[in-house]
C-alpha cells in the first residue's frame, strides 16, 4: 500500500508552478520566458491529473480529457511563441525582452 | 603528473587535483560512515549519532569545497561561507531524508533491516520521478546558460511524464513524452539555436526582479501552495483505478466533449498557417533589405 497520495502530487504541481512563475519573472531571454510558460502548463496538468486519479474516481476521464486539450494549447503556445520571437529577432536582432519595448521597427 | 613543468598556469594543476582528492575522500568517508552506521549491530547512543552527524557534515563540506573547483565557479565558497553553505546543505539533506521516511529511522534504530519496511518501492519511484521533475525545473529556472536549461526542462518533462504513468493516466504520459519532447522541446532548441545568445551573467536575470527575488517568491509560492495542497480536506475515492484510459478518451473526444475536440483541431490548424506566417513575412522583409 503507498503513502503517496493526493497531496504530493499537488506539492509536486506547486514546486513547478513556482519554478515556472520563476522563470518568467526573472529571465530576460524570452525563449527563457517561454520554457517558464511551459513549466506553468505542466505544473496545471499534473493537478488535472491527479485530481481525475485520487477524486473523480475511476470510470470519469474529464481531468484527463482537459489535460489533454492543455497539452494541445500548448502546443500551439509554443509554436506561435517562437515563432514570434523570431519574428521580434529579425526585426531587433535581439530576444532580450527589455529591449524590445517598441511596438514598430 | 602534477609536478612536471607544466606551461599553464602554475598552481591550477596542483589544485584542481586537491579539490578532486577532497571529493574522493568526502565520498569515501560519507559512504563509509553511513554504511557503518546502516550495518552496525550496535545500539545508537547519542554520542554515535553526534559523531556520524559530524562526520557527514565534515564530508559534505569537503565535497562542496572540492566541487567549488569544478562546478559553481562564479560563487566561489571559502572560509566561513563554506562552512554555513554547507550547514544549511546538511540541514536541507537531513531533513528530506527524515521526511522521505525511513532514512533517519535507522540511525535512530539499531539495524539495516529497518530500513526495508521503510520505504515502499511505489514510494521510491514517485520520489525518483518527484525528485527529477523538480531538480529539471530547478535547472531551467536558474541556470545560466539557455541550453542547459533548455535541457533541464527535458528532464521536467520526463519526469512529469512519469507523474502521469504514477496516476494511471497511459495516453496523456505518451502525449507528454511525443509532443513535449518530441515537439515543443525540439522547436525551444531550434529558437535557441537560431537566435543570438543573451543572457551571459550579468544579463541574465532582469532588471526589475533579480534572482534572489525569484527565489523569495518561488518559496512564498511553494509554502502557500502546499501547505493547502496537505491541509485541505480533499475527498478522495477509496481506491484510484487504474485501468488503461486511451478507450474512454477516445469515446469522450467524440461524445461528450466533441465541441472543444474541433475547436482544438481549428486551433492547431490556425496556429500552423499563423506560425508559417509571422515567421516566413520578416525573413522576407529582411531578405529584400539585403537585396
Amino acid at each position: 500500500m503507498s503513502s503517496i497520495g493526493l497531496p504530493h502530487f499537488l506539492a509536486v504541481g506547486a514546486a513547478l508552478f513556482a519554478l515556472g512563475m520563476v522563470t518568467v519573472v526573472t529571465r530576460r531571454n524570452a525563449v527563457g520566458i517561454l520554457m517558464g510558460v511551459e513549466l506553468i502548463l505542466n505544473a496545471a496538468n499534473v493537478n488535472f491529473i491527479a485530481f481525475n486519479h485520487f477524486v473523480e474516481g475511476p470510470g470519469r476521464l474529464t481531468g484527463q480529457v482537459f489535460s489533454i486539450f492543455v497539452i494541445v494549447l500548448a502546443a500551439a503556445e509554443a509554436a506561435i511563441g517562437l515563432a514570434i520571437v523570431l519574428a521580434i529577432y529579425q526585426t531587433f536582432r535581439t530576444i532580450d525582452v527589455e529591449e524590445t519595448d517598441l511596438l514598430r521597427e | 603528473m602534477a609536478n612536471g613543468p607544466q606551461p599553464g598556469p602554475p598552481g591550477a594543476l596542483r589544485e584542481a587535483a586537491m579539490r578532486g582528492l577532497a571529493i574522493l575522500a568526502s565520498l569515501l568517508l560519507g559512504g563509509g560512515v553511513i554504511l557503518a552506521r546502516l550495518f552496525s549491530r550496535a545500539p545508537a547512543t547519542l554520542e554515535t549519532w553526534v559523531v556520524f552527524c559530524l562526520a557527514l557534515y565534515l564530508a559534505l563540506t569537503a565535497f562542496l569545497w572540492g566541487l567549488n573547483g569544478f562546478a559553481f565557479r562564479r560563487l566561489p565558497l571559502s572560509g566561513i561561507p563554506l562552512f554555513l553553505f554547507s550547514a544549511a546543505a546538511f540541514g536541507v539533506l537531513f531533513l528530506l531524508g527524515y521526511f522521505v521516511g525511513g532514512v533517519a529511522g535507522p540511525f535512530l534504530g539499531d539495524a539495516a533491516s529497518r530500513i526495508i519496511p521503510y520505504v515502499h518501492i511505489a514510494d521510491a519511484v514517485f520520489l525518483l520521478f518527484a525528485v527529477m521533475t523538480i531538480g529539471g525545473a530547478a535547472g531551467t529556472a536558474f541556470s545560466r546558460n539557455i541550453i542547459y536549461s533548455a535541457w533541464s526542462l527535458l528532464f521536467a518533462f520526463l519526469g512529469v511524464a512519469g507523474l502521469y504513468v504514477f496516476l494511471g493516466a497511459d495516453f496523456p504520459a505518451v502525449a507528454q513524452v511525443l509532443i513535449y519532447v518530441g515537439g515543443v522541446l525540439v522547436l525551444i532548441l531550434f529558437a535557441i539555436m537560431l537566435t543570438k545568445q543573451i543572457g551571459e551573467d550579468p544579463k541574465l536575470t532582469n532588471a526589475h526582479l533579480d534572482l534572489p527575488a525569484g527565489a523569495a517568491l518561488a518559496l512564498i509560492t511553494v509554502a502557500t501552495l502546499t501547505y493547502m495542497a496537505f491541509m485541505a480536506p480533499w475527498k478522495t475515492v477509496a481506491s484510484p483505478s487504474y485501468e488503461p484510459t486511451s478507450a474512454g478518451l477516445g469515446v469522450a473526444f467524440l461524445t461528450e466533449y466533441l465541441l472543444p475536440f474541433e475547436f482544438a483541431s481549428v486551433v492547431l490548424l490556425a496556429a500552423l498557417v499563423g506560425a508559417v506566417v509571422i515567421a516566413r513575412k520578416e525573413i522576407k522583409e529582411t531578405s529584400e533589405t539585403v537585396l
